[in-house]
């Protein structure tokens, strides 16, 4: 079995057992060329409010490394904290959604060389807005998410902005009348 | 539908911020004081009593191959100044610049360091030296105070050069402030 194979394997248990989100992501924006494509870890809960709709609550941690040249492990994480409001098109609860999500960021610290070459920690915190879209689906009686979402992250006077592919098993508390 | 579009307007609008945080974080320390190209940069000194002052509005904007003060990277951190009665210079011997104290003494062999109406002055005997002391490397710009003692040349020659009373020299009372660092 390949390395790549049995990382797949062991990140697919993962979601399977931690009901957890992965994802792959890119920061867009001015001065983001040299950082490389990012990943996060999600958790994400629903509680349905309608039949087509749920209320979602979820809580990341992204990370995105840095290529400055130092050789060090210079880069951003970003720990967001959103609530969002999935509705799916046809209101079944399934199938193809829309989901606007705020929140807040609960811990945020890029490192970096400035211009003196000197090693900088920058903690910050600032509020959260993505929106996205995605599709429910259930494979072997589990629901799945995939999802793609614009997300930034907004304080000190500027913004981290990405573009986010993900796919998660979700967690869904409570029960919807019909279907999914 | 429509608060749909609302939130994602909003999401979209936000990200028109010009600038990522770490930028707007690194742009608000470096626009604190003075900065912004408008540093005056100082060096002064006294040799055996006689005041030398060094003084460049505007520092930054300096050519960084031709200046009046600042410092280079090279394959050190080369300290220079230009005044009306001569030049002084002095290399940290780093990669990386740091705080601290930084001395050159005889025992590492002669060196120039500074040459005032028309004389050199030198580390030449074991008990010559020049420290420089960095207190501060903020935003591109060193400071710190200095001294030393050194000896004159009184003839350059080849292969050896003949000098005056050892140690003769003295620097006292070497501060510098602001000194943009060149890259």
């Amino acid at each position: 079995m390949s390395k790549s194979t049995l990382t797949a394997v062991i990140l697919l248990v993962t979601i399977l057992q931690a009901h957890a989100q992965i994802g792959v992501m890119k920061l867009v924006g001015k001065n983001t060329s040299n950082y490389s494509m990012g990943f996060g870890g999600f958790v994400k809960t629903g509680f349905p409010v309608s039949d087509g709709s749920d209320l979602t609550f979820e809580l990341g941690a992204d990370i995105f490394f840095l290529n400055d040249g130092y050789g060090t492990a210079d880069g951003t994480i970003m720990c967001p904290l959103k609530a969002g409001y999935r509705y799916t098109l046809d209101g079944s609860g399934e199938g193809f959604y829309v989901e606007p999500q705020a929140g807040f960021n609960l811990v945020g610290i890029t490192s970096l060389h400035d211009v003196n070459g000197q090693q900088v920690n920058l903690h910050y915190h600032g509020v959260v807005f993505a929106a996205g879209g995605g599709y429910l689906f259930n494979w072997w009686n589990a629901p799945f998410d995939l999802n793609l979402r614009y997300e930034t992250v907004i304080d000190h006077g500027g913004s981290n902005n990405f573009i986010s592919l993900g796919i998660s098993r979700f967690i869904r508390f409570g029960k919807r009348s019909a279907g999914y | 539908m429509k608060w749909y579009l609302l939130a994602g307007a909003l999401t979209l609008f936000s990200s028109c911020l010009k600038q990522s945080i770490p930028d707007a974080m690194l742009g608000s320390k470096n626009s604190g004081g003075q900065n912004g190209g408008g540093l005056t940069a100082t060096l002064s000194y006294t040799l055996n009593g006689n005041a030398v002052n060094i003084s460049v509005p505007n520092a930054d904007g300096q050519n960084p191959n031709y200046y009046t003060l600042g410092c280079t990277k090279s394959t050190g951190y080369n300290l220079d100044g230009i005044s009306n009665s001569g030049e002084i210079t002095f290399t940290f011997y780093t990669d990386s610049l740091t705080l601290g104290r930084y001395t050159y003494t005889g025992i590492y062999g002669e060196m120039y360091f500074l040459t005032y109406n028309g004389q050199s002055e030198y580390v030449y005997a074991a008990t010559d030296s020049m420290s420089f002391t960095v207190t501060s490397y903020q935003h591109g710009h060193i400071s710190g105070t200095f001294s030393g003692r050194l000896t004159p040349l009184v003839s350059a020659g080849n292969p050896t050069n003949t000098y005056g009373a050892v140690g003769s020299i003295s620097i006292s009372h070497g501060s510098f402030q602001n000194v943009p660092v060149f890259y």
